[in-house]
C-alpha cells in the first residue's frame, strides 16, 4: 500500500523528466511546454514552485543536477540543438529596518552548448571525483564532455572530450563508481533499421589519453531509450539498468589483462515482465530497487532478494480508480500549493494489509 | 513465487495519452510518478498529433509523490523501534556460545518491549485526541492488530524455537500461549468465579465452562464447578474429584511414571462416563466426555471456536500430555484436517497460515510469509537476526539452502536504511547498518551524505558519525557543501572555514581568490576574524599561504609597524605564489613604503620591486590591451579589471619614479654607511 499525494504540475505539456537533487529536498521538472520548474519541498513536506522559466525554445528532454559541492547548478537539453547549464544566485538582501525579506533566489543562463547539430538528447553531470564534468549525448551520434575550469565561475565550459558514434544517441549515464574502471560512461541508441549492439560503454584510456568506446553490449540489439548505472554500494562489480524492448541489467565486470589493459566483462540478465518496450530505468539510493516504466501502462519497482535475484515487487498502473484529482478552478495563488492526500489500495489478494482474526 | 501486487493510480492524463507512467526513486525511497509520453530520437521535431496536445488542455499535468504506507507515523511506536534497537544492540554483543537463557531473554525482552507498546497504543485509542483523528484512529488500529500479531508468533517461536525444549514436553507452555491470545474466556471465568452460586443461573455457565475445559483450565473448571448449586450431589462431585485428580507433568517427573498414572487417570474417567455416572447432568457429562477426549464433542466444541488452533494445546492435554515439540507436526496436521472436516468454508488467513507453518516446522515460509506484515519488516528483522545469533537453526538453514547469513544481513541492511532514510531515525538505523558488513559500511556512506543539512548542528554531528567510521569523504562532501552554500549566501568567513575543513585545496582556492580579488578590487579585506586564525592549515593551498601572508602584511601595514611590512612585501614578491591577478595591487601596496622620507627599502629590494614591474606587472598590462582591443566591443574580463585600471599607466609610471626616488635615498645612505666603517 502507498500514500500518495499528487502535485500540481501546471506545465502545459507531457513532463520529459523529474529529478530530485542529492537530498531529494528540490525537484526539477522539464516539458515540451518549454520550461524548467524548480521545486522545494516545505518543513510539511509540501512540494512549492520555486522557479520556472522558459529554457529553450524547443522540448525540453532532461535535466540533471550537479552536486551540492558545486552550487545550485543545473544542466537541460532540448530539441533546440542546446544544452544550457543553469545557476541559482541570491539577489542582494533587502534590508528593511523592520523586517527581514529573505533574499530572491533566481536562475541565471551561466552557458549555452551550442555544438551540436541536432537535437541534444541527454545530459548528466559526471560525478564529482572527476570535477564539474558534464556530458551531452545527441542525436547526430556524439558524446561531448564539458569542463568547468573554475568552479567558482561557471561561464566556460570547453569541450574536452568529443566522441563520434554511428548511430544516433537517445540516452547516457555516468557509473559514480571507480572499483577496478575510471570514467565509466554508458550510452544508449534507439536506431531501429540495425540488427547490431545499441548500448556503448566508453572509458578513459591513458594510453590514448582520451576517452574512448570500450565495449559494445552486444546482447542488446534492440532500440534502447535509457540507460542508469547503479550508484555503487560496496559491489565489486557495477550494474547497468537498460531500457530497450524488454529491461535488462547488465553486470560489469573491471579486470585488467595480462598487457595491463583495462577490460569489462559484461552479463546481460533480461526480465521481461513488461513484455512490452520499456521507456524509462531509475534506481534507488542504494540500489537495491529499479524502476521500470514500460508501454503496458505499468511502473514496475524491482527489488533483490537477499541472494541477489532481482524481483518485480510491485506495479503501479496508470489507470484505474485510484485517487482522483478534481481541478480546483485557477486562482494563481492556490495553483501551485493544490493538493490533496490520497491513498489508494492494492488489488489482489497478497499484500501487507493482512486481515489478522 | 506469485505475482507481484498491483496498484492503481488513476491518472487521467497518463490513461488517455500513451497510457504511461514515469517514476523516479527520491533519496528517501520515496517515488514521484507522472505521466510520460515517449518520443523517439528520430521522431523528435514532428509535429505533435493535434488529439495528444487537446488531452493535455484537458487533463492536469500531476506529479504524484508516492510513499510506501508506513505505521511509524504513530508517536508511540518510535519507542518502539528505539527500545528495539537497544535490545538489538545488546544481542550483537552476544556470541553463539552464550547460554540458551540469554537468547531467551533476549527474545523475552523484544516480547515486552512489543507488550509495552500494545498497552500504550491500546489507551491511546481510547483517549479523545485519536478518538478524533480518524486518521490517527485508523493508524492505531493498524498498529494494534500487527504487534498483537507479532507477539503471539513471537511467543510460539520462542517456545518452539528459542527455548530449545526438543526433548521435553511442550503442552504447558502451548496452554499458556493460547490461554494469553484468547483472554475472554478466561474473564468470564472469572465474573462465574466472582459470583459464586448465582454463577449457576448464568445463561452461558456451560459454554464458558466447556471453552474453559477445551482452553485446558482444568482448575478453574474445577473451581467453579464446586461453587454450584448442586455441588455436593453425586455427578458433581464425581466430576469435581476428577479433575482434581488429573495428574499434571513436572519437571523432574518420571516420564514413565506420569504416563501410567495419567492411562489409569483417563481409563478411570471413561469407566465413570460409561457407568452413566453424570446421565444425570447431561451438560456436566458433556465436560467429562471433552476430558477424557471424545471424537464426537471435541467437533461439535470445534465449530464453536475462533480459529484453528485456539483448541489444540486443550486437546493435546487430555489425548497426549507428552507431546514433544517434533511430534507437533503430525499432530498439528491432524488437527488442521479435521478442523477444515468441521469448518468446510473456513478460509485460512495469514496468521492462522503462519502458526501452522511454525507447529509444521515450514520455517522457511514462515520467514517469507513474515516479511509481508505491514510493520517494514520489524519482525522479521529481529527474529532472523536472533535465529542467526542463537544459532539453534543452523542445521535446518543448512538443510532446507538458506542462506542465513545473506538473509540476515540483507534484512538489516533494509530495516537499518529505511530507518535512516524514511523515518530520518538516522541514529537508530545506524546500529542495524553497522552489524551488516561492507555493504552496511557503504550505505552508512551514501546515506550520511544524503541527509540534507538543515542546521549547523546536524551538520556536525553528521560529521562526527562519519569520523567515528573513518568515512572521510563523507566528512569532506558535508564541508564542501556547507562551504559552498555559504559562499552562496554572502557569509564569506563560514564558506572559507568550511573550505579549510574540507582540505579541498580547489575549494579553498576558489574562495580564497574571490577574498584576494575583492580585496584588490574594493580596497576590502573580507574575512579577517578567520583568517587570523588559520595558522598552519594555511598550507593546504598556496593560494591561501599567499593569502595569509598578505593578511599579515596588511596588519603589518594597519599598525604601521613598517619595517618588518616591508620585509615581508619582499617576501612576497619572492615567493612565486602571487596570483597574476594580484601583481597590481601587491606592487602598488610598495608605493607608499619607496616614497616615506625614512626609507623603509633597501637598493637591492627596490631593485627587486623593479624587477617584478617588468617581469609580471608589464606583460599583463600588454596582455590586457590586446585583449581588450581584439574584443573591444565587450566588456573586458581580464585581471586588471580593479578601481586603478583606468590609471594603469599613470600607476606603473608613479611606482617607477618612487623606485627611483627611494633608490637615489638608499644608495646615499647605503653609501654613507659603507663610507663610515
Amino acid at each position: 500500500m502507498f500514500d500518495v499525494e499528487p502535485i500540481l504540475a501546471d506545465h502545459k505539456d507531457v513532463i520529459h523528466d523529474v529529478v530530485f537533487d542529492y537530498y531529494g529536498r528540490r525537484m526539477a521538472t522539464c516539458s515540451s511546454d518549454q520550461t524548467v520548474k524548480i521545486w522545494d519541498e516545505d518543513e510539511h513536506g509540501k512540494w512549492k514552485v520555486a522557479s520556472s522559466w522558459k529554457a529553450h525554445s524547443g522540448s525540453i528532454w532532461r535535466v540533471s543536477w550537479a552536486h551540492p559541492e558545486f552550487g545550485q547548478v543545473v544542466a537541460t537539453c532540448s530539441f533546440d540543438r542546446t544544452a544550457t547549464v543553469w545557476e541559482e544566485v541570491i539577489g542582494d538582501k533587502v534590508n528593511t529596518t523592520t523586517t527581514t525579506v529573505p533574499p530572491t533566489r533566481r536562475w541565471v543562463r551561466r552557458a549555452t552548448l551550442v555544438d551540436s547539430r541536432t537535437s541534444v538528447t541527454d545530459v548528466e553531470f559526471a560525478p564529482k571525483y572527476l570535477g564539474l564534468l558534464l556530458a551531452t549525448a545527441s542525436a547526430d551520434g556524439i558524446i561531448r564532455i564539458y569542463e568547468a575550469p573554475d568552479i567558482m565561475n561557471l561561464s566556460q565550459w570547453p569541450v574536452q572530450h568529443e566522441i563520434a558514434n554511428k548511430f544516433p544517441l537517445s540516452c547516457l549515464s555516468w557509473n559514480t563508481s571507480t572499483y577496478m574502471v575510471s570514467q565509466l560512461l554508458a550510452a544508449g541508441s534507439d536506431e531501429t533499421a540495425t540488427p547490431t549492439g545499441k548500448v556503448f560503454l566508453f572509458g578513459y584510456s591513458e594510453n590514448a589519453r582520451k576517452c574512448v568506446k570500450m565495449e559494445t553490449i552486444n546482447d542488446i540489439t534492440d532500440p534502447v531509450t535509457d540507460v542508469a548505472f547503479a550508484p555503487n554500494a560496496g559491489r565489486t562489480f557495477h550494474m547497468l539498468a537498460v531500457a530497450s524492448k524488454d529491461l535488462y541489467i547488465v553486470n560489469i565486470r573491471g579486470f585488467t589483462d595480462s598487457s595491463g589493459n583495462s577490460k569489462l566483462d559484461l552479463q546481460t540478465v533480461k526480465f521481461s515482465d513488461h513484455n512490452c518496450p520499456v521507456w524509462r530505468v531509475c534506481w534507488n539510493m542504494l540500489a537495491t530497487m529499479l524502476i521500470s516504466t514500460g508501454d503496458d501502462g505499468c511502473v514496475r519497482i524491482w527489488c533483490i532478494n537477499y541472494s541477489r535475484q532481482w524481483k518485480c515487487a510491485a506495479v503501479l498502473k496508470a489507470e484505474g480508480g485510484g485517487p482522483t484529482y478534481e481541478p480546483t478552478l485557477p486562482t494563481p495563488s492556490l495553483a501551485n500549493t493544490a493538493s490533496a492526500t490520497a491513498k489508494f489500495y492494492k488489488k489482489g489478494t497478497i499484500g501487507n494489509q493482512v486481515p489478522w482474526h | 513465487m506469485s505475482d507481484p501486487p498491483v496498484f492503481e493510480l488513476g491518472d487521467k492524463l497518463a490513461t488517455r495519452c500513451g497510457n504511461t507512467l514515469s517514476g523516479t526513486f527520491l533519496p528517501n525511497n520515496k517515488m514521484a510518478l507522472s505521466a510520460y509520453r515517449h518520443k523517439n530520437t528520430d521522431a523528435f521535431g514532428k509535429p505533435e498529433e493535434p488529439e495528444a496536445i487537446r488531452a493535455i488542455s484537458e487533463d492536469p499535468v500531476l506529479i504524484y509523490i508516492a510513499e510506501e504506507t508506513s505505521l511509524y507515523g504513530e508517536p508511540l511506536l518510535r519507542s518502539l523501534l528505539a527500545e528495539a534497537n537497544t535490545t538489538f544492540t545488546t544481542l550483537q554483543k552476544l556470541d553463539q556460545k552464550a547460554a540458551k537463557a540469554e537468547f531467551v531473554n533476549i527474545s523475552q525482552a523484544y516480547r515486552s518491549i512489543v507488550r509495552a507498546c500494545l498497552e500504550k497504543l491500546e489507551l491511546a485509542k481510547a483517549t479523545p485526541e485519536v478518538l478524533m483523528d480518524e486518521q490517527r484512529l485508523h493508524c492505531t488500529s493498524d498498529a494494534i492488530t500487527t504487534f498483537y500479531a507479532i507477539e503471539c508468533l513471537w511467543q510460539l517461536f520462542e517456545i518452539l524455537y528459542i527455548q530449545g525444549l526438543q526433548k521435553q514436553i511442550i503442552v504447558p507452555q502451548l496452554l499458556d500461549w493460547t490461554r494469553f491470545h484468547f483472554p475472554l474466556t478466561e474473564g468470564r471465568a472469572t465474573d462465574l468465579l466472582l459470583m459464586a452460586e448465582e454463577a449457576s443461573d448464568s445463561d452461558d455457565y456451560w459454554s464458558t465452562l466447556k471453552t474453559l475445559i477445551m482452553l485446558g483450565e482444568v482448575g478453574v473448571t474445577a473451581a467453579i464447578l464446586t461453587q454450584n448449586r448442586k455441588a455436593n450431589r453425586g455427578p458433581f462431585e464425581a466430576a469435581i474429584n476428577m479433575l482434581k485428580a488429573m495428574p499434571l507433568y513436572q519437571h523432574g517427573y518420571a516420564m514413565q511414571k506420569f504416563c501410567s498414572q495419567w492411562e489409569f487417570w483417563r481409563a478411570e474417567g471413561e469407566r465413570k462416563i460409561a457407568a452413566n455416572m453424570f446421565a444425570a447432568e447431561p451438560e456436566l457429562e458433556i465436560l467429562m466426555e471433552l476430558v477424557v477426549g471424545n471424537t464426537e464433542k471435541w467437533d461439535a466444541g470445534l465449530a464453536q471456536s475462533n480459529d484453528w488452533y485456539e483448541f489444540l494445546p486443550g486437546y493435546l492435554l487430555y489425548t497426549n500430555p507428552t507431546c514433544k515439540p517434533f511430534e507437533l507436526r503430525m499432530v498439528a496436521t491432524a488437527w488442521l484436517n479435521r478442523w477444515s472436516r468441521v469448518k468446510p468454508d473456513w478460509e485460512m488467513k495469514s496468521m492462522s497460515r503462519m502458526i501452522m507453518q511454525l507447529m509444521q516446522h515450514d520455517l522457511k515460509m514462515f520467514l517469507y510469509e513474515s516479511q509481508r506484515l505491514n510493520d517494514s519488516h520489524w519482525f522479521a528483522t529481529h527474529l532472523i537476526d536472533l535465529i542467526h545469533h542463537s544459532g539453534q537453526l543452523n542445521a535446518y538453514c543448512q538443510q532446507q539452502k538458506v542462506d542465513l547469513p545473506s538473509l540476515r544481513q540483507s534484512m538489516l541492511l533494509e530495516f537499518g536504511s529505511y530507518l535512516m532514510t524514511s523515518l530520518n531515525l538516522w541514529q537508530l538505523g545506524i546500529d542495524y547498518l553497522d552489524s551488516c558488513g561492507q555493504e552496511g559500511y557503504k550505505a552508512i556512506e551514501t546515506i550520511l551524505s544524503h541527509i540534507p543539512l538543515k542546521s549547523e548542528r546536524l551538520s556536525l554531528k553528521l560529521i562526527a558519525l562519519a569520523k567515528q567510521r573513518n568515512l572521510a569523504d563523507v566528512e569532506q562532501t558535508i564541508c564542501k557543501v556547507l562551504a559552498r552554500r555559504c559562499y552562496d549566501e554572502q557569509r564569506f568567513s563560514s564558506a572559507l572555514e568550511w573550505a579549510i575543513r574540507s582540505k579541498d585545496p580547489v575549494l579553498v582556492n576558489g574562495i580564497t581568490d574571490f577574498i584576494l580579488k575583492n580585496y584588490s578590487e574594493t580596497g576590502i579585506m573580507l574575512c579577517k576574524d578567520v583568517i587570523t586564525y588559520i595558522g598552519a592549515r594555511m598550507f593546504i593551498s598556496p593560494r591561501l599561504v599567499f593569502l595569509c601572508k598578505y593578511f599579515e602584511f596588511y596588519e603589518l601595514y594597519r599598525k604601521r609597524d613598517f619595517l618588518p611590512a616591508a620585509e615581508l612585501l619582499i617576501n612576497l614578491l619572492d615567493s612565486k605564489i602571487t596570483p597574476t591577478y594580484f601583481w597590481p595591487s601587491l606592487l602598488m601596496d610598495s608605493l607608499p613604503l619607496l616614497e616615506s622620507k625614512d626609507p623603509k627599502l633597501f637598493s637591492k629590494e627596490t631593485i627587486t620591486i623593479l624587477r617584478y614591474l617588468e617581469l609580471e606587472l608589464e606583460p599583463l598590462i600588454e596582455r590586457n590591451k590586446r585583449e581588450t582591443a581584439e574584443f573591444a566591443f565587450q566588456t573586458s574580463k581580464t585581471v586588471l579589471r580593479d578601481y586603478r585600471v583606468e590609471n594603469i599607466e599613470e600607476l606603473v609610471r608613479m611606482l617607477r619614479y618612487a623606485c627611483s626616488r627611494n633608490l637615489a635615498r638608499t644608495f646615499i645612505i647605503e653609501g654613507t654607511a659603507s663610507s663610515n666603517k
